[in-house]
């Protein structure tokens, strides 16, 4: 029946893996008829090239880093493929003490609201940049991930250009906290606990969760190559269904204490428990001492159909690439996201779980301020919101309209641009 | 992952004395082996706390390079560091968190690209096959000694080299094209609104290019821009 029942995952340092964890330590891969073996990586870099070739079977991963091997980029083009979205949620942006402080002496009126705006960020930007000062250095955790587009929505919103007014670069999230304490970088936005840890540790504070940039947005997936999921299709459902069996337990809230007891186990995340903890139950440290703000989506596992591989995710974050000067503009989006994201493998397997599934593969991003119900499913199902902090909407039948409303001319005009940008002054 | 030192002869084949085409005369020298006097060494960073690769690798290039080892050297510390030596290689280990830092120099900042050596353990060699051709611009190599050591960070520089060279050739052409294809449509916009001939339509360009300092391709996309302002 399976092709292969000895499987190798490897997982990234992070609480968002715990899905994996679970999977194992509560037997959901045995049921299965799998054998797995677990390995942690502390390298998105290293994940990918293992599984790419072939060292590892599957893999925790960014969901940019599939989307942006179907869009070519990359050193793997046209590898990967996901069938199953790990998680929704669950990063966030942590900047030093100082630039906080800057900030709030800046724009005191901007920082009392949520979500917070980078405005007063932008004013810090530039009244460095009119003092002649080095630009504010900030890190993400790869170039095609969600925290890096999170950053970029985050701070575009505000004006803020980040590939000129900033220096950014690539820290691995396990160090992101000794480089904000060394003062190396000013901020990053990072998963968990490497927010929560710097709060903890009265490092830095946390601005803004990648759910207030984008309410419900995708994050991490399991990662396989497209031939691995032809030649073993057997193995890749019994995956599927163990991995579907251990987000709906780990997704309940009444068990992320214990979830995150697991988590903290050395070979998994490997942090104190107390700094895991709060991103799992939703109550977060903004700030040193202050109390914690409750927020019971902040990693979701398994409600809001949260494992299932929308098209439209794949094509907002491969709408990002080109928006950032990543991918050409003239890339196929359509048939790349056809390739990065199986929502009809996923089918098979939530039939099989009994789980509640969409019957479409796409959705309209930003639509729903509020909660929903998707009626367009095998039953119907609850949904959160799906908006985005500008307010904008994402029409993934229409990319290159929602591509022109927003202002970046010298990227664009690089290269065959198909998009003509919105000038908004004629002269760069 | 058990695997028995056993190198394959693709590690050593592409060491010819073909160097020529380097534009650094110490890499020259390099590769001739065992000369005494180099005045510009082979600089390497390594990237490894793996105290019988550390040893291995400085025994191999004790002669004919400057080893400096960053593996405590992290994030944006380990950006400045590679900017300031300018080394002409980077070994670092493959499970190495500093691997994304460096691969978000080349994506991100898009500077000092590198050719990067990581060592793994691979019985049959096809991992490290896979890897080189798929770019990923490292070559992968096992049962490491000594003597392996200079040769395969030689095929790594030179194959670096040629990677680089056809991807700014591509880039090139590339960008070239592109370019043809935005002052071809601004010379017909102008054509069009202006009632010019090709010629003259050209001719105007250019001529702005000269009075404004600024190439062809810039005019070209501000007539564009300013057209899909003014509406057709």
């Amino acid at each position: 029946m399976l092709e292969k029942s000895d499987l190798r995952i490897g997982m990234a340092r992070l609480t968002d893996g715990i899905v994996f964890a679970i999977a194992k330590e509560m037997g959901a891969f045995e049921r299965q008829g799998l054998n797995v073996s677990l390995s942690r990586h502390d390298s998105w870099a290293a994940i990918r090239d293992q599984l790419a070739l072939g060292d590892l079977d599957a893999a925790h991963m960014l969901s940019p880093m599939v989307a942006g091997s179907a869009a070519g980029l990359g050193p793997f083009p046209h590898i990967f493929a996901t069938a199953f979205a790990i998680n929704l949620n669950g990063n966030a942006i942590t900047v030093s003490n100082s630039l906080y402080e800057q900030m709030c002496e800046a724009a005191p009126e901007t920082m009392s609201r949520r979500p917070l705006s980078a405005k007063a960020l932008k004013r810090v930007v530039e009244a460095r940049a009119a003092a002649g000062g080095a630009p504010l250095s900030f890190a993400t955790v790869y170039p095609f991930s969600m925290h890096a587009y999170e950053l970029r929505y985050w701070m575009g919103a505000a004006g803020i250009d980040p590939d000129r007014d900033l220096s950014l670069s690539i820290i691995p999230p396990g160090q992101m906290v000794d480089s904000l304490a060394a003062g190396v970088i000013d901020g990053y936005c990072v998963g968990e606990p490497w927010n929560n840890t710097a709060v903890s540790a009265g490092l830095g504070r946390t601005l803004i969760t990648s759910s207030e940039i984008w309410s419900n947005s995708p994050e991490k997936v399991l990662g396989v190559r497209k031939d691995w999921a032809e030649r073993y299709p057997n193995t890749h459902q019994a995956l599927l269904r163990a991995l579907l069996e251990a987000a709906a337990w780990v997704d309940k809230p009444e068990n992320r204490i214990a979830a995150a007891q697991i988590a903290a186990k050395p070979q998994y995340v490997g942090a104190p428990f107390d700094e895991i903890v709060g991103s799992l139950t939703g109550e977060n440290r903004q700030t040193a001492g202050d109390a914690r703000v409750d927020m019971p989506d902040f990693n979701v596992f398994y409600r809001y159909a949260a494992n299932f591989p929308w098209r439209s995710h794949a094509k907002w974050i491969m709408a990002q690439m080109i928006r950032w000067g990543q991918a050409p503009a003239d890339l196929d989006i359509d048939a790349a996201a056809k390739e990065a994201f199986r929502p009809d493998l996923f089918r098979i397997a939530a039939e099989e779980m009994d789980a509640p599934c969409p019957k479409i593969d796409e959705k309209i991003e930003g639509a729903h301020v509020h909660s929903w119900a998707l009626e367009e499913a095998t039953r119907p199902i609850a949904f959160g919101p799906d908006r985005f902090l500008d307010g904008r909407r994402f029409d993934p039948a229409d990319i290159e309209g929602y591509l022109l409303g927003f202002d970046t001319p010298e990227r664009r005009t690089n290269g065959a641009a198909k998009v003509v940008p919105i000038v908004k002054s004629a002269t760069a | 992952m058990a695997s028995q030192p056993t190198l394959k002869s693709s590690g050593s084949k592409s060491i010819t004395p073909s160097n020529k085409a380097q534009t650094e005369s110490s890499e020259d020298a390099v590769t001739g082996g065992g000369v005494e006097f180099d005045p510009s060494p082979l600089m390497v960073l390594l990237i490894d706390s793996d105290p019988d690769r550390i040893k291995i690798v400085e025994e191999g290039l004790a002669k004919n390079a400057v080893v400096k080892h960053a593996a405590s050297v992290h994030g944006r510390a380990l950006i400045d560091l590679i900017g300031e030596l300018q080394p002409d290689v980077l070994i670092i280990d493959c499970e190495s968190p500093d691997r994304d830092t460096i691969e978000g120099l080349r994506t991100v900042a898009q500077t000092h690209p590198k050719p990067i050596v990581m060592f793994v353990e691979d019985g049959d060699g096809s991992l490290a096959r896979q890897a080189v051709r798929a770019g990923v611009s490292a070559y992968i190599v096992d049962g490491l000694t000594p003597a392996r050591v200079q040769p395969v960070i030689d095929v790594a520089i030179e194959r670096f080299q040629l990677v680089n060279e056809l991807r700014t050739e591509l880039k090139k052409s590339k960008e070239d094209l592109a370019a043809r294809k935005v002052i071809e449509r601004a010379k017909g916009l102008l054509m069009e609104k202006r009632e010019l001939s090709e010629q003259a339509a050209f001719e105007a360009m250019r001529s702005m290019a000269m009075k404004q300092g600024k190439p062809l391709k810039e005019v070209a996309e501000n007539i564009i821009q300013i057209s899909s302002l003014l509406g057709d």
